[in-house]
């Protein structure tokens, strides 16, 4: 963990300063803009790494003599099978569709992909699948 | 018969120590975060290109119609949500998923009572928002007058897209706490991954409210 937060840490501290040099070399607003930004992205990302290392202590990664073993073991829980996404999904796609071709198909497509929500956050609090 | 042991005399031990790691859904929701923060880059993108285009005086003129005291106390309440939104982070981490004391006593608070109060505060600042634009449009500025106000109805309606899913995952997380026996780690999670969700939607607007309001 900490040497994952050390890398997008780096990468933060790169971008600092070709945010500098890009803004100095072209005075573009545009690109300057998206490389703070970009900047911002690594920083979230090292900031958290770093925080989370903080709390639960090193793992195999941080050590010199671990084991590609030690890393297995559970991951977390993944959805074996769920037709949820597939719903949420097509309805989105015909929501946006909907904005370039024809606004009404939004309306159409709203109530499943609300549907589809409900569907995909509570597929394991109700029916037969309720486990909690 | 002799006694013999039928049953394993130990439960099945993990083969490896499970190792010190993130859960994977707050790594993920900071991953699919950072390309939101892409995301809000590709409309500050568009903000700075339309004003060097077509010149600061233009932009200025334009952000004058601005009301600006209206969005500054909107953007008070936005920001005054994100307090909420953090104790009711504590309170779901200490597992306290209601309150235990009466409903004014604010410290015996549980996650629902923080996350119905951060939900009212975040539908006020959209209800403010849509009365903004309103008003903007009553005075004759839609989204397609010029460079400046479709700049700034993308920007700020994307945001504003933004906090409204945010108020739909609060409501999410509200029903998941309902419709469980119990309060679990799962619930937990989910709490936690809304309430980044929701503090990096905050600190957009700042950006978003300190580059269209007061740079203007």
């Amino acid at each position: 963990m900490k040497v994952t937060a050390k890398m997008f840490f780096f990468i933060c501290l790169f971008l600092v300063v070709m945010v500098a040099v890009y803004w100095w070399t072209s005075h573009d607003p545009t690109g300057t803009a998206a490389l703070v930004m970009a900047t911002g992205l690594s920083g979230m990302i090292a900031y958290y790494l770093y925080f989370t290392s903080r709390r639960i202590g090193p793992g195999p990664d941080d050590r010199d003599d671990a084991e590609p073993h030690e890393g297995s073991g559970e991951q977390g829980f993944f959805s074996p099978t769920s037709y949820w996404p597939l719903v949420l999904c097509l309805s989105l796609a015909t929501a946006f569709l909907g904005i370039a071709v024809g606004f009404w198909l939004v309306y159409f497509a709203a109530p499943f992909a609300l549907f589809g929500v409900y569907g995909f956050v509570f597929e394991y609090y109700r029916g037969e699948n309720k486990h909690y | 018969m002799a006694a013999v042991a039928t049953a394993t005399a130990t439960q099945a031990a993990p083969a490896h120590r499970v190792p010190n790691r993130p859960n994977l859904v707050s790594v993920g929701t900071i991953i699919w975060l950072a390309s939101e923060l892409m995301f809000f880059a590709a409309l500050f993108a568009i903000y700075f290109t339309l004003r060097s285009v077509s010149g600061d005086a233009f932009f200025k003129a334009n952000a004058d119609n601005l009301d600006v005291t209206l969005s500054t106390i909107n953007t008070i309440i936005l920001v005054s949500s994100s307090f909420p939104c953090q104790f009711g982070v504590f309170a779901a981490e200490r597992h306290q998923v209601k309150r235990t004391g009466s409903i004014l006593n604010v410290r015996r608070y549980g996650m629902r009572e923080w996350y119905i109060l951060a939900f009212i505060l975040g539908a006020v600042f959209i209800s403010l928002q849509v009365f903004e634009y309103s008003s903007l449009v009553k005075d004759g500025h839609p989204i397609s007058e010029n460079q400046w106000t479709s700049a700034f109805y993308l920007a700020t309606g994307f945001h504003g897209l933004h906090v409204t899913g945010g108020l739909f995952a609060f409501l999410m997380v509200l029903m998941r706490t309902y419709k469980a026996k119990r309060f679990t780690h799962d619930q937990e999670i989910s709490a936690i991954v809304v309430s980044y969700y929701w503090h990096f939607v905050d600190v957009v607007w700042i950006g978003l409210f300190f580059v269209i309001y007061v740079l203007k």
